[in-house]
């Protein structure tokens, strides 16, 4: 080794620099500088000589050869997916229907909401509503001790022709 | 966002996948052929070196060609296709990993190989060594040895040194595909490059066994 090897991480930038020299990654200036130290450092070059022929040897790892049969399960793979994209979920008129399900959904739901609250819990103002006759004439029942007295005036008709004593 | 946009443009002009892909995303299903005719062996070599398990290659392939179909309508070519691509696929080797690992905790049975794998350590170390007929640095034998030098790379220097071997990406494409910095892909394929000097020098310089499968 004419290089220092140090542990990963701890390694001298000049190696670095060679590296990313033979994979093209320099600067002109940078690239000027590391070939000044190839010309004077047989050392340096020995390293890059065997950077570079250990790269080479990669060229032996083989290459994926690939068959009818994947090529044919991947298309048959996409066709599935978009043929459920297109049966729906994501078209402009099945996101229409949704939304209008969606909607209804809502108004059913606000529709039950209201009906289960005034079932459950009773009109606060029944009672006055219930008795709003009575409260209309209250000024007349008070001036008027005798109620069968009152009684008698409503069958002959009295409150029907004068329902206020305004 | 102008220079995104200029930026995209850039590459729609000069990358033909790209060009493809847009077409893929305005629905025409010829482009995703051609894109899948032209990237399924790159896919599957590298991802079959990566994880040293064919059967498994072809499925993250598959995997990641479906992604990518699934991603034509949010398509944006803001980086050359290829990265894009081995983003995903480097993903999903990354994820697949993590799984392998968790099944290793509870089942460390010998894990077999995929015609790209690596063979056996002492049937490389019978090839090299002489013991085998007629010893000789055939390119089954070298083939072996240099499958055994990338093997001994961590997945990160492996995978930098695949995109830049089979794929000849640049530091910054291979950056972008590993979602790590220019420099720290410099400093990775430095450290990862010594370590193949260190395996397969010995083998080059007198033609024995690599010092790393002595047996």
């Amino acid at each position: 080794m004419n290089e220092p090897t140090t542990e990963p991480g701890g390694q001298p930038p000049f190696q670095e620099q060679l590296t990313a020299y033979l994979d093209g990654e320099l600067d002109s200036t940078t690239s000027l500088e590391i070939e000044r130290r190839l010309a004077a450092e047989p050392g340096v070059q020995q390293t890059l000589k065997q950077f570079q022929q250990t790269w080479d040897l990669l060229d032996q790892l083989p290459r994926a050869e690939i068959d009818a049969r994947f090529t044919r399960s991947t298309v048959e793979m996409i066709a599935v997916a978009a043929e459920a994209d297109a049966s729906g979920e994501r078209s402009p008129a099945a996101g229409r229907w949704r939304f209008m399900r969606q909607a209804a959904g809502l108004l059913a739901a606000a529709a039950a909401g209201f009906l289960m609250v005034r079932l459950l819990w009773p009109e606060p103002n029944g009672p006055l509503l219930r008795d709003l006759p009575v409260l209309e004439n209250l000024e007349a029942y008070r001036q008027t001790p005798d109620l069968e007295f009152l009684k008698q005036l409503n069958k002959s008709g009295l409150f029907a022709e004068e329902p206020s004593n305004e | 966002m102008a220079l995104s946009e200029s930026s995209a443009q850039n590459y729609a002009l000069s990358d033909p996948d790209v060009r493809l892909m847009l077409q893929v995303r305005d629905g025409s299903a010829d482009a995703f052929e051609e894109l899948m005719l032209r990237y399924q062996g790159r896919l599957v070599t590298v991802l079959e070196h990566l994880l040293g398990k064919r059967e498994q290659a072809e499925d993250l392939a598959q995997e990641t060609f479906l992604r990518v179909y699934r991603s034509r309508l949010n398509y944006r070519p803001d980086s050359k296709f290829s990265t894009w691509l081995f983003a995903i696929a480097n993903n999903l080797a990354l994820n697949a990993r993590r799984s392998q690992s968790r099944r290793r905790e509870v089942n460390l049975g010998p894990t077999e190989s995929g015609a790209l794998g690596p063979a056996p350590l002492d049937q490389i170390a019978q090839a090299a060594s002489g013991q085998m007929p007629a010893r000789q640095l055939d390119r089954a034998e070298m083939r072996d040895v240099v499958q055994l030098a990338i093997s001994t790379l961590n997945d990160r220097q492996r995978l930098a040194v695949l995109l830049s071997k089979f794929e000849e990406m640049s530091y910054a494409d291979i950056a972008e595909t590993m979602e790590m910095s220019p420099q720290a892909i410099k400093s990775l394929l430095s450290r990862a490059r010594e370590n193949l000097r260190a395996v397969l020098e010995p083998y080059l310089q007198r033609g024995d066994r690599p010092a790393a499968i002595e047996p």
